[in-house]
């Protein structure tokens, strides 16, 4: 019963997206806004009836009803009430309901806040909007059917659950995050089409995505750091990033996504570069796209399982679609968004965004390049060839590198024309700084790899000309008379979007810095050990002093080492890392104890402990250093994102100036 | 004071063919660079992917090639034998259907830890090679079982 109200809501959500196409099509050939008015209410009424589905899935799942086939899969009886209820996203079609769910909220809340402002654009901004509902919708009405009935007809007594290695916090935001960013992005494409098709081309539609694209970009990065720490916390193996497949899926959009935040300004700033814009937009969608297709479709293999599942050819057509679509009306109006400016120097702030985007392109071809070897491969050998982690290092390595000397050279360089001479000028302390920190490394610390140290220079010099920006702009403050705190906090508030993207800068850096340190100089190892035996990692010594073992709550049966732990000689505590048995289902769980500072891990997990020679157990040891850095930086890089993105009063107002306007002027009946 | 004035007649006038081709110069080069730097490293980071059986149908040609197999894990073939103090050795089997199991590929990682997720029927890719008594050598780091964000199989047998 409760199955047969979801699936109802699901199919109506699904026929209420078709008519909004329709009416907005419609509504736009015939120039009538009455029909406009209709979708754009059925693009708002989607979202309470994915509310309702949602709801009732949940429901399913609080109650154990196990005659759906999605509840048995996901869950079961001894589940606490939170995993049932986050149980929802814990599957394929119970995801792809979900993220229909984010995607109605997204578009919904877009057409609504910008319905005001943006009328002439809606008609197209809706039709385009429920193209992509009309295929996400379809999937989850005729595909991956959440509500559908378990075969066979008998209902099993219990379900089978959900991994253990899935209960984590980590694991439990990071895939609403991911998806929050992939539906998110879908936003600035609706109005970028918009304005391609209604053929209002000035910078309107870029105003009022940018926002919607830098809240998706958070949820997106936020979403790719939270699945890195999970994988550092749970996994086992002392990383963070392995450029699996699915991890580039996510990362791959995301990168598009940033090239397009940066390229953007040159559009707002020159008027330039308003095709390549377009295609950065039209890019990061079909890249949303083709992401959720590699996760969907297991088309490549990767170390995240997913269901070879139908939906494999559905997703390709669409992005075929989508890209024929998007590409005629792009070439339609080319002209049109030719811009009379040009590019006059090498050294301006145009030529250096220009530089940032060819760049990220580079990262983004290399990694879909890689990504997609296998079919490539494939299709022109007859043979699947794979490429790892060392591919994309190599490749990226030298790429990330120009990409952070940049953060700190670019915003030295002016709009129009700067000379090398001054960038010279204000380049050379920093640089000098930097040489001497990289020398501090090299002697006091015998980093001598040279890619660290060229890594750790940039690093640094990009760090010292940020803060050097923050500074300039305190210091000119401070001069009028305000105080330093205030000068900084007034600085900020002003021109949140530059000083919020200064702070993503240093989030990056940061990162930078402990991605450079856990990246070369990890160390690791694996012994046995019998009772009061020692090992030493770096200046870590550990001591084994014994095992027990205890039941834990529910079917958990714990086995506890007992590590003596110094560090230079001195006693720093004590280190327990445990493996832990769900005896119903037989999956162990190794979980790591670490010993956690700002200059280096010491990460231990028990590999094995024979019950017969107790006095016997064997570790892994991993020495990861400046590892804490990439978590600070992850900090520090949303802090950014969050400044840059808040809502500011000055847009608010203009915002609701508009809407006064709009009232103001009695609408007429039939368009303008 | 703002600095959007400060354009020159030059610059509009001879300047921007020269720039153009500054341009274009910087673009290739650009280009050139990305396209070495994949180049450079494909180079000795590929693996063939084989399944189990792919392996067997051209196994003399194989041998010694770095490899990436897939494969389930047949459960009861876990071994784990810790030789001496430094030294441990995993050991499973694997293969393509588990309900229809054709040759095993036998797997040796040494210096492993267990696999939280090594078990009955999960998935494995391994990386490394095969020698010519048939055993498939993982290298170090090469052992990947899949992480089981999804959960989509049959419905039991009624």
């Amino acid at each position: 019963m409760i199955a047969d109200l979801g699936y109802a809501a699901v199919l109506l959500a699904f026929a209420v997206a078709v008519y909004a196409a329709v009416a907005s099509a419609y509504g736009a050939y015939k120039n009538d806004d009455r029909w406009v008015e209709s979708a754009r209410n059925s693009t708002v009424i989607i979202l309470p009836l994915l509310l309702l589905a949602s709801g009732l899935l949940v429901t399913l799942l609080l109650l154990g009803d196990f005659s759906v086939d999605y509840v048995w899969q996901v869950s079961s009886r001894e589940m606490p009430t939170y995993l049932k209820v986050t149980a929802l996203w814990g599957g394929q079609a119970g995801g792809l309901l979900f993220w229909n769910l984010l995607l109605a909220a997204f578009t919904a809340a877009a057409m609504l806040r910008n319905w005001d402002n943006q009328r002439e654009l809606m008609p197209y901004a809706l039709l385009v909007g429920a193209m992509t509902q009309i295929f996400f919708l379809g999937l989850v009405a005729f595909v991956e059917n959440p509500f559908a009935r378990i075969a066979g007809g008998v209902i099993p007594a219990d379900g089978r659950g959900l991994n253990p290695l899935l209960r984590h916090p980590g694991m439990i935001i990071h895939p609403p995050m991911l998806y929050l960013g992939f539906t998110g992005l879908t936003i600035p494409y609706t109005f970028a089409m918009a304005a391609l098709i209604s053929g209002k081309l000035d910078d309107t539609w870029i105003r009022t995505t940018r926002r919607w694209t830098l809240v998706a970009w958070l949820f997106l990065s936020l979403g790719l750091i939270l699945g890195g720490r999970w994988a550092y916390d749970v996994l086992g193996w002392g990383g963070y990033w392995a450029w699996d497949p699915v991890e580039n899926a996510s990362f791959i959009p995301w990168l598009a996504g940033t090239a397009f935040l940066h390229s953007v300004m040159i559009q707002e700033k020159r008027n330039m570069f308003k095709v390549w814009n377009m295609v950065l937009v039209i890019l990061t969608y079909l890249l949303v796209i083709y992401g959720t297709f590699i996760v969907r479709s297991g088309v490549i293999s990767s170390v995240h399982s997913f269901a070879q599942s139908a939906v494999g050819p559905l997703f390709f057509g669409f992005l075929a679609i989508m890209t024929v679509f998007s590409a005629y009306w792009l070439l339609r109006r080319r002209d049109e968004l030719s811009s009379p400016n040009r590019l006059e120097s090498l050294f301006s702030r145009e030529a250096a965004f220009l530089l940032n985007n060819f760049v990220f392109m580079g990262v983004l071809v290399a990694t879909f390049w890689g990504t997609n070897y296998p079919i490539i491969s494939e299709l022109f050998t007859g043979e699947k060839v794979t490429v790892g982690p060392p591919f994309y290092n190599r490749v990226n390595g030298p790429l990330f590198a120009v990409l952070l000397l940049l953060m700190g050279v670019a915003p030295l360089t002016m709009w129009y024309r700067s000379s090398a001479e001054r960038i010279g000028m204000a380049l050379r302390w920093p640089a000098l700084a930097a040489l001497a920190v990289a020398g501090v490394l090299y002697f006091a610390f015998d980093v001598n790899s040279w890619g660290a140290l060229l890594g750790m220079w940039i690093v640094t010099v990009s760090l010292l000309l940020t803060i050097l920006e923050f500074w300039k702009g305190i210091r000119a403050r401070m001069k009028r008379g305000e105080a330093p705190w205030s000068a900084l906090s007034n600085l900020m508030a002003r021109n949140r979007r530059r000083y919020g993207g200064y702070w993503i800068h240093i989030g990056v850096l940061v990162m930078a810095f402990g991605i450079i340190g856990s990246y070369f100089f990890q160390q690791e190892t694996q012994i046995r050990l019998r009772q009061g035996e020692s090992v030493s990692l770096g200046s870590y010594e550990m001591t084994f002093q014994g095992v027990r073992q205890f039941p834990g709550p529910d079917d958990l049966l714990i086995k506890e080492a007992s590590l003596a732990i110094t560090d230079n000689g001195r006693s720093v505590g004590e280190l327990t890392p445990r493996t832990e048995l769900y005896t119903r289902s037989g999956q162990p769980m190794t979980i790591p104890s670490l010993r956690s500072t700002i200059g280096e891990d010491f990460y231990v997990i028990m590999v094995n402990w024979e019950t017969v020679t107790s006095n016997e157990a064997t570790f892994r040891l991993y020495l990861n250093p400046l590892i804490n850095w990439v978590w600070a930086g992850g900090f520090i890089f949303i802090f950014g994102t969050l400044i840059a993105a808040w809502p500011d009063p000055a847009d608010e107002k203009v915002t609701a100036a508009a809407r006064a306007r709009r009232r103001a002027k009695a609408r007429p009946a039939y368009g303008d | 004071m703002t600095d959007t004035t400060w354009t020159t007649e030059k610059a509009q006038g001879v300047q921007p063919r020269s720039n153009r081709l500054k341009f274009i110069v910087g673009g290739v080069l650009i280009v050139a660079a990305l396209i070495f730097l994949i180049v450079n490293a494909m180079s000795g980071n590929t693996q063939l992917y084989k399944t189990v059986d792919e392996f067997y149908g051209e196994q003399s040609r194989l041998v010694g090639r770095d490899l990436r197999v897939s494969g389930l894990v047949v459960g009861d073939s876990i071994k784990f034998e810790q030789i001496d103090a430094t030294t441990s050795r995993l050991e499973f089997d694997i293969v393509d259907d588990l309900n229809n199991p054709g040759q095993r590929l036998h797997i040796v990682a040494m210096n492993e830890p267990i696999p939280d997720l090594l078990q009955h029927e999960a998935q494995a890719l391994v990386e490394g090679h095969a020698t010519e008594d048939g055993v498939f050598h993982a290298n170090a780091g090469g052992l990947f079982l899949k992480c089981p964000t999804r959960y989509e199989e049959a419905a039991p047998e009624a």
